[in-house]
């Protein structure tokens, strides 16, 4: 055998499994754009201020915002300073969702933002850096007549970051300020019909508990839910994925085990990146629907994880195998250099995860951008994996750098070579040329799309159609790299053929060497001609260069 | 004069109290201005306004509803009290926008024509208050929407799937959009004579509910692998309603003054308006047109509606349209000391409560002669 299934491909049959791949291509964007709905919707809500009556409560009430049970509310506050109410017993309801609608497991998760109405007033101004305390209750049923369920209590505390953009004058007094969205609530699955938030802003004068926070003048809440048209294309195109690569992946590891030499760290590495996809593609999502994993988030997380760390370690090793110079590879060990700061900053994202997603798996309302210590701790984390990210990219475009500087090293001396030596190495070339070619192509569509899909208000309207740009990027850069796997697992497998007329086993490119004074030791750094790295090729080579 | 008997059809369906209305509108003697003049706004003053939390809407006791919005009275009675309520919200910003000014937005809660005859004549004055209040109902509507108390709002049947799945399948559509559908529907329901009158509420109406899209602003959020912006999704938000006050104010500063042509049309006569004066831009879609020019408001009148300024509180110091000189109107002013109880060293907390002291401050009051 010689060389991978793309050099012994006739150009025609890779010309046909170019535009196959195309076509499946063109059919994620289009399940994308025109099937699926966009991606995810936010929705508003404007928490209805009730009164809490009672006064020494001794079980916890809900209040509801509307319906048959309504609370006792209030408009505005100047109503609740007329009839003497205190701070302590209003109580800002949010049922989710809105009237005559019910939330669905297939919205996969669901995120709350909190925003404050705060109007601007000369003698009640908001002060620096000041904290807000919030006491949050959420709780859920899943019929319209039963008692709530409380979910999860919380004190929680977000730090006000608003700004007044026009002069602080009595002319401007009941303006509003301009203050950022503040992370609320974060629940990684939606297994109830119905949930109710009820918040309350204690005021204790002593302790400093939200004092100084202003004129609040209402409470908006903004949820974010998947799609349920979404999460069914993406529950789809995930099922019929996997069996897909599953099945390359067999057909692969067959093909190699076929050989009669042990498979080389280059084989291993792409069947991790198949195995790696794989665990990304099993859609274990289908479970959500049934039972209430909120670990899910987190699990998603730490799957696409897994893939980016092992499609970056991949180029790393592919471009190390290509390399073409005298040092002897094959092992994963050389490469912990370049593999290190992937291992290092992909797991400084797992443990930033872990402490955000992992933590709200028991308090939906925690944030650790709350904190001023949580905030430099995810900024240290993020910086860590910002600088290996840095790192990697600068080893991965010097070792391309180096690859093509021994190609054109190589070029010159290609005439002079045997014709056994001479297809080894043009080989070698096709197929990084190839590969280089295939992964700039999907990284730039990942980025083009990537930057149309944050610019884009998320659909076009062509015709009477309307694109949905958002889940076009997704299912389609989804579909790509799937298919990119798919494509390096097949095109990547060892060949049956032989070089054209040419007896070129490994046994006869080592004579072949031994005869022309040794420029072949570079031949054991790469797959195709290791049919049987033995002893006696390599003292062969040696030899032949002494 | 199709809204004449428009109203005339409406008063022998209606109950008893639209009969006193049309009677009410006959004894004024103002039956052709009142056709015109938006008298349901009063829902947005006095007792119709109080009421509105405590008891449902009789959409037959609202006053000057033409069939359609009475129809649609009865369709949405639930969003009703935000309609009111956006009104409410309209003059509320009216009175601020204007407060220094010799025209201060006042309303009277005596009749039914709140803003009294001011708006029976073609003014810029006129074509603000259309402006604001139809862009106020939108508000309040989508407002109202987030809240939750009216329940038709957003979805509608354009995504796709089942009918009642649309929700679960792909959301629902911005409540703004139904804000200003409402404000459309309802606002501009009376405004379908051929006259130029008519025309110019349509256009003012709608330059209003425009500009409130216009001031939407963009919000977004990141929520992809580890919180990046892998996946973002954002949303519009409704602005602080000043700052629609404060873009209307300026729309009305550069209104266009227009001119009333007559063409002859199958239908009979009808009025367009064409703008005065060529050699300025023409008015786009959201600026505010007029074609009759405002009265000085110096001096009461009550043809024109005007209260004059006598007695007005005026700024020594500025030389604005707030200022002695000019809200006076020449006539000069009277000054006298004022001793005032306020709060003073208050300590707020974010709701209800605050404890001040009182101090004593003395001010020189100045009032228009």
């Amino acid at each position: 055998m010689a060389g991978a299934i793309i050099e012994n491909m006739s150009t025609k049959k890779l010309v046909i499994v170019g535009v196959i791949l195309l076509l499946f291509q063109a059919f994620a964007f289009m399940v994308g754009g025109l099937i699926a709905p966009s991606p995810t919707t936010a929705v508003h809500y404007l928490a209805t201020k009730c009164v809490d009556t009672v006064k020494h409560r001794q079980e916890t009430k809900w209040f509801m915002p509307w319906g048959p049970d309504q609370c006792a509310k209030i408009r505005t506050f100047d109503e609740a300073m007329a009839k003497k109410i205190e701070a302590n017993n209003i109580v800002f309801a949010v049922h989710i969702p809105l009237p005559n609608k019910e939330m669905s497991s297939w919205f996969q998760f669901m995120l709350v933002i909190l925003q404050f109405d705060i109007a601007f007033k000369m003698y009640n101004q908001i002060e620096e850096g000041v904290v807000v305390t919030v006491d949050v209750g959420l709780a859920y049923r899943d019929d319209t007549f039963s008692e709530w369920t409380e979910m999860a209590h919380s004190f929680e505390q977000r730090k006000l970051s608003c700004n007044f953009t026009t002069a602080k004058t009595f002319e401007n007094e009941g303006r509003y300020y301009e203050c950022d969205p503040l992370p609320f609530m974060e629940v990684g699955s939606v297994a109830h019909k119905y949930y109710l938030l009820n918040i309350r802003l204690p005021v204790n004068e002593r302790k400093k508990i939200n004092v100084g926070i202003g004129e609040i003048k209402d409470i908006r809440l903004v949820s974010i839910h998947q799609n349920g048209g979404f999460t069914k294309v993406w529950f789809a195109m995930k099922t019929f994925l996997t069996p897909s690569i599953l099945i390359i992946m067999i057909w692969y590891w067959r093909r190699i085990t076929l050989m009669s030499r042990p498979p080389v760290l280059l084989e291993k590495v792409i069947f991790a990146l198949g195995i790696s996809m794989t665990f990304i593609n099993i859609p274990v999502e289908w479970f959500s629907i049934g039972f209430n994993w909120t670990w899910m988030l987190l699990f998603g997380d730490i799957r696409q994880g897994i893939f980016y760390s092992m499609l970056l370690s991949f180029w790393i090793i592919f471009c190390g195998e290509h390399l073409m110079d005298q040092t002897e590879r094959n092992r994963f060990s050389v490469y912990w250099k370049q593999v290190g700061p992937i291992v290092f900053g992909s797991f400084c994202l797992f443990i930033f995860d872990m402490c955000e997603r992992g933590v709200q798996l028991t308090n939906p309302f925690y944030s650790i951008w709350a904190s001023d210590v949580g905030t430099e701790l995810a900024m240290a984390f993020i910086i860590v994996a910002g600088i290996c990210a840095c790192l990697y990219f600068l080893f991965l475009c010097f070792m391309v750098f180096q690859v093509f500087r021994n190609i054109s090293g190589k070029r010159t001396s290609l005439p002079a070579m045997s014709k056994a030596r001479r297809l080894h190495y043009e080989g070698l070339i096709f197929r990084f040329k190839f590969l280089m070619l295939v992964t700039l192509f999907c990284a730039a569509m990942t980025v083009i799309f990537f930057i149309i899909s944050q610019v884009n208000e998320g659909h076009w309207h062509w015709g009477e159609h309307t694109v949905q740009v958002n889940s076009a990027f997704f299912t389609g850069i989804y579909g790509m790299w799937n298919l990119y796997v798919f494509a390096i697992m097949f095109l990547y497998a060892p060949s049956h053929k032989r070089y054209g007329d040419e007896q070129s086993s490994g046994q006869c490119i080592t004579g072949d060497a031994g005869a022309n004074s040794g420029e072949d030791i570079q031949l054991t750094t790469t797959i195709t001609n290791v049919e049987g790295p033995t002893e006696i090729y390599k003292m062969t080579g040696k030899q032949a260069q002494e | 004069m199709s809204a004449h008997v428009g109203i005339l059809l409406e008063m022998f369906c209606e109950t008893l109290r639209m009969i006193y209305l049309g009677c009410f509108l006959l004894l004024c003697g103002l039956t052709h201005v009142m056709a015109s003049y938006p008298i349901w706004w009063s829902l947005a003053v006095g007792h119709q306004y109080s009421s509105l939390g405590t008891q449902p809407i009789l959409c037959g006791s609202i006053p000057g509803l033409v069939p359609k919005q009475l129809r649609f009275c009865r369709n949405y009675v639930e969003i009703m009290p935000s309609v009111a309520e956006g009104v409410k919200i309209g003059i509320q910003e009216c009175q601020h926008q204007f407060r220094g000014r010799r025209w201060n937005c006042t309303t009277v809660n005596d009749n039914l024509a709140i803003f009294g005859p001011v708006l029976d004549k073609a003014t810029r004055e006129s074509a603000f208050v259309h402006a604001i209040a139809s862009a106020g109902v939108a508000f309040a509507v989508t407002r109202a929407c987030a809240e939750g108390s009216a329940t038709i709002c957003g979805c509608d049947t354009r995504h796709k799937g089942p009918p009642g799945e649309g929700w679960k399948w792909g959301g629902c559509s911005e409540d703004v959009e139904f804000g200003s559908m409402v404000s459309r529907e309802f606002a501009d329901a009376r405004e379908n004579r051929p006259d130029a009158r008519s025309a110019m509420n349509r256009h003012n109406n709608e330059a209003g509910r425009m500009s409130l899209n216009d001031n939407m602003f963009l919000k977004c959020k990141c929520h992809g692998l580890s919180g990046s912006c892998e996946v973002k999704t954002c949303w519009w938000s409704q602005p602080d309603f000043r700052v629609i006050g404060d873009y209307m104010k300026d729309k009305y500063d550069s209104a266009s003054e227009m001119v009333v042509e007559k063409h002859k049309e199958s239908r009979g006569w009808v009025e367009t308006l064409r703008p005065k004066y060529n050699y300025f831009k023409p008015p786009t879609e959201r600026d505010l047109v007029y074609y009759e020019s405002s009265p000085n408001f110096c001096d009461p009148n009550p043809e024109t509606g005007s209260f004059g300024t006598r007695d007005r509180i005026c700024n020594l110091t500025s030389h604005g349209i707030d200022g002695c000189d000019l809200l006076c109107c020449g006539r000069g002013h009277n000054t006298r000391t004022e001793k005032r109880k306020e709060k003073c060293h208050c300590i707020f907390h974010w709701c209800c409560y605050v404890s001040c002291q009182e101090c004593v401050r003395v001010y020189d009051v100045h009032t228009c002669k």
